[in-house]
């Protein structure tokens, strides 16, 4: 047997056959993604859930309807890219004009809403779909075993390549693409009609996204969310490649796909989370990606969304009546959920530091809250530690993660921040799946509680809803003090107007840089502390759908107010609670949440409420509205 | 002579702030019109408020018998109009070739390829190079020039000249004599007096967003100290 560098020439083919089998799929949507972003200006984090859309399309279509793999080819994407269009028109038209962080929430909340319906439908298991008659078996090519199969995905995927690059770059539609990216309006202007062809460019890229998902569905398991972990990865090409071309998409696409299985086959462990590593490498060397030409956009028309901050007096008067709330509150209600709500509301208060106030959207910030809680679970169990100094190496530990994540992720802004915050988040929930102190998929169990300074029992109840009071409120305190101190103004300032920062002469970057390292302390505080609580640190803490949670929270109360986050996370988590029987329909409704609030709330509900108030008390001057709308061109 | 374009109290806002405050004039088919007056007087807007470029309008304009003060750009293209923009619009990722087929042929009568090749030369050199590549001068050319393909009647040009060498303007000049004998209408936004004085038929003055005087041409010379007030050169 021939090996290479002691790995098996044979495995080492297979494993680069996989990998570019892989790549197929990441190139074919990351193509769809770029084209959309040029065109439209959004990050379409449905992108995965589409993809799935197809591959269960052409599961459905055989298993209901007796249509056969050839026909689901055509059929999925067509389905798939009428669907696409109804979305474009009911809900993305409206958000063009906005910041481009309100197109990924909006469509994030769709990918919750499209697989939890479908898992609410199917389940979660896989579903087998056959190789079909005339594609199966294969061929020995000496080296290594072809399946046919596979070999036509290969083909397919790259004529659809190449067929999308030369559309795009080689056609009159394409130049009308390309101008429109640059200058839509001046597009229109020479007679052509650009919203139709917005809309129709949209229900392409997601056509493409589906007809990837057929072409996935006989070779992996067909699921509900098997587009779920695939988005994320395929953010990492985007940032990889760059926004910026087409070919390029193309390219890094089969590059990552060919890395991990190299990969794969010399280093298992490492396989998933090596293009996370790579990415952070194109982040340090090259911050515009491989062939990125397009400059960052900071963003579309910039939405304030202050409210006018409340008197100090009104704020001491808040903040006590949410004290005594809180203390009176165990009287009433169940203990364990006020403290759960606490902490999270500690958590998306940790948040909304920087997403908020510093205005960095982070998709990842789960990584700190699960992070500090497996630190904290280890030190109380394993070490032994009382449970204050356990906390304190869990929220250190969160404090380190993000000097280092932060100072990777600023180097990006906007929209590429969030990729960037999700990806590294992404790594490290491989990290926690695969590492041996993590206890894997069951979490780290049974943390003892212990004694706080070694002198009182947290297993009591009362003493720990104490702690846990203490810890939520002090935290809180500390936030609202740094966003009134003259750092939190810096902060916004360079949210308004970075430029203008600078030239005043804040290093800018540190400024963000040290509010994202606070941010994620206090995060990581909030998660060594439930972890206390609950005894239990488990990857649902690290997992993406956390760092979901936590945007929805915050964007629901309020994102840049105060009180908000609290708000939004006791809503959250109360209906977690007691909605727990309606199954992946809080997926569901959670997703709808977050469309709802980026269609018609964007201040969230303690905004809205601020804003109204403010209305009513001058009625003389015209609210000023938070979207003034930008004029063409 | 048949009356092409009347606008008539137009306004026009940019977000909150109004920057047409009804501005009333009209051109009549076969004219060069030109529109003078000082920086921010509102030349500019009012060509992009006629070609639909300006969310925010009121007032009437009216084409050929038609409203459209309230259309999209796309149909007001489709009405027979093209405009040459102050900062030419010159796609980068296009090449020069593919900017100058990109805008519709709308009707019949537009200009052959090769027409425009006469006019400008140094376009028929330069077909591969990307679009933005160009001297200032040939963009204009190329922004002139894919307007002429379409059959578009009426051309707005805003500011043609600005910037350029003298033998280009002479150039430009000559090119918008020749439109002006094969009868298209020309709408021009000038700050350069003296090329506007020997191409137009008529002139109108803008201030403030509105148009405050009209001169015909040939009283031009006997109005050049008013002008002047106007344009405080
Ligand atoms: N995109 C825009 N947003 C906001 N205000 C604008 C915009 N464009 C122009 N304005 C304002 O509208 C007014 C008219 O501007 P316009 O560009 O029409 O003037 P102009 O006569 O073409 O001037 P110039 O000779 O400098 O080109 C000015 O006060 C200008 O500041
Ligand atoms: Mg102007």
């Amino acid at each position: 047997m021939i090996t290479i560098f002691g790995v098996p020439s044979v495995v080492l083919f297979g494993q680069l056959l996989l990998g570019l089998i892989n790549g197929a799929f990441y190139a074919m949507l990351s193509l769809g993604l770029a084209v959309i972003f040029g065109m439209m200006n959004i990050v379409n984090f449905a992108h995965g859930a589409l993809y799935m859309m197809g591959a269960l399309g052409a599961w459905i279509l055989l298993e209901y309807f007796g249509i056969g793999y050839w026909w689901a080819l055509v059929l999925a994407p067509l389905g798939v890219g009428i669907f696409g269009i109804v979305i474009e028109r009911t809900m993305l038209r409206p958000l063009y004009k906005l910041d481009h962080l309100y197109g990924m929430l909006l469509t994030f909340g769709l990918s919750l809403i499209i697989q939890g319906v479908f898992r609410d439908w199917f389940g979660s298991s896989g579903q087998p779909y056959a190789i079909p008659a005339a594609l199966s078996g294969g061929t020995n090519l000496g080296f290594m075993f072809l399946p046919t199969y596979r070999a036509w995905v290969i083909v397919a995927s790259l004529v659809v390549c190449l067929g999308t690059w030369f559309v795009i770059e080689r056609t009159k539609l394409g130049s009308y693409l390309r101008a429109a990216t640059e200058n839509a309006p001046l597009v229109q202007a020479f007679g052509i009609d650009v919203p139709r062809m917005v809309m129709l460019t949209f229900g392409a890229g997601v056509a493409l996204a589906a007809l990837a998902g057929v072409l996935a569905a006989p070779i992996y398991q067909v699921n509900p969310l098997m587009g779920a972990d695939v988005i994320i990865v395929v953010f990492a090409v985007v940032v990889i490649g760059g926004m910026g071309s087409i070919m390029g998409a193309i390219v890094t696409g089969f590059l990552v796909g060919l890395v991990e299985g190299l990969t794969r086959a010399f280093y298992p462990q490492g396989s998933s989370t090596v293009v996370f590593v790579m990415m952070a490498i194109v982040l340090l060397l090259r911050p515009a990606g491989l062939f990125g030409s397009k400059p960052e956009a900071a963003g579309g028309v910039h939405v304030s969304l202050d409210a006018p901050a409340p008197a100090f007096r009104t704020e001491i008067l808040l903040f006590l009546g949410m004290a005594a709330l809180l203390i009176i509150g165990p009287a009433f209600v169940y203990s364990g959920f006020l403290m759960k709500a606490m902490l999270f509301a500690l958590f998306a208060c940790a948040f909304n530091l920087i997403a908020g106030y510093g205005r960095l959207v982070s998709f990842g910030h789960a990584m700190f809250l699960g992070t500090a809680g497996y630190v904290c679970g280890h030190a109380a169990k394993v070490w032994g530690l009382t449970p204050e100094l356990a906390i304190l190496t869990g929220t250190l530990s969160a404090t380190v993660l993000g000097v280092v994540t932060g100072w990777l992720a600023i180097r990006s802004r906007g929209i590429y921040f969030a990729m960037v915050t999700l990806a590294l988040a992404q790594m490290i929930y491989f990290v926690a799946l695969q590492a041996p102190f993590t206890g894997g998929e069951d979490g780290l169990q049974n943390i003892p509680r212990g004694k706080l300074f070694g002198l009182f029992d947290l297993n009591d109840h009362t003493l720990l809803y104490g702690f846990v009071l203490v810890v939520f409120l002090g935290g809180f305190l500390l936030i609202a003090q740094v966003v009134r101190s003259p750092f939190g103004q810096v902060l916004k300032a360079i949210r308004e107007h970075e430029p203008r920062a600078q030239s005043l002469g804040y290093s800018t970057d540190h400024y963000k840089l040290a509010a994202f390292t606070l941010s994620a302390t206090l995060a990581g505080l909030a998660g060594a502390t439930k972890a206390v609580v609950l005894q239990l640190a488990s990857l649902t803490d690290v997992h993406w759908g956390m760092s979901g949670e936590v945007l929805l929270m915050t964007f629901l109360g309020g994102v840049g107010t105060l009180y908000g986050p609290v708000a939004g996370a006791f809503i959250v988590i109360a209906m977690q609670n007691y909605l727990a029987s309606l199954g992946q329909w809080v997926t569901v409704i959670h997703g709808a949440i977050f469309v709802v609030c980026v269609l018609a709330f964007r201040r969230g509900l303690v905004g809205e409420l601020i804003a109204f108030l403010g209305r009513s008390r001058k009625p003389a001057t015209p609210a000023k509205t938070p979207q003034a709308a930008p004029e063409a061109g | 002579m048949a009356e092409m374009l009347k606008v008539n109290g137009l306004k026009a806002w940019y977000g909150e702030s109004q920057a047409l405050h009804g501005t009333s004039f009209e051109v009549n088919s076969g004219e060069v019109v030109t529109l003078l007056g000082r920086n921010g007087a509102g030349k500019s807007t009012t060509l992009r408020s006629i070609m639909g470029l300006v969310a925010k309008r009121a007032g009437s304009i009216r084409y050929d018998e038609k409203e459209l003060v309230g259309a999209p750009s796309h149909r007001i293209a489709r009405a027979g109009i093209a405009l040459c923009p102050e900062e030419r619009g010159i796609f980068s990722s296009l090449n020069v070739r593919e900017n100058l087929l990109l805008p519709p042929a709308i009707r019949p009568g537009g200009m052959t390829v090769d027409q425009i090749f006469e006019l400008f030369p140094n376009l028929k050199e330069r077909l591969t190079s990307q679009g933005t590549k160009l001297s200032g001068g040939e963009q204009q050319m190329l922004a002139i020039g894919r307007i002429l393909r379409t059959g578009a009647r009426l051309l707005m040009l805003d500011e043609p000249t600005e910037g350029l060498a003298p033998v280009i303007i002479e150039q430009i000049a000559a090119t918008v004599k020749t439109l002006k004998t094969l009868g298209f209408t020309i709408l021009l936004v000038e700050q350069n007096v003296t090329f506007a004085a020997g191409l137009a038929d008529r002139h109108y003055v803008m201030e403030l967003g509105r148009v405050v005087d009209e001169i015909p041409g040939p009283a031009f010379a006997d109005r050049i100290d008013s002008l002047k007030t106007y344009l405080g050169v």
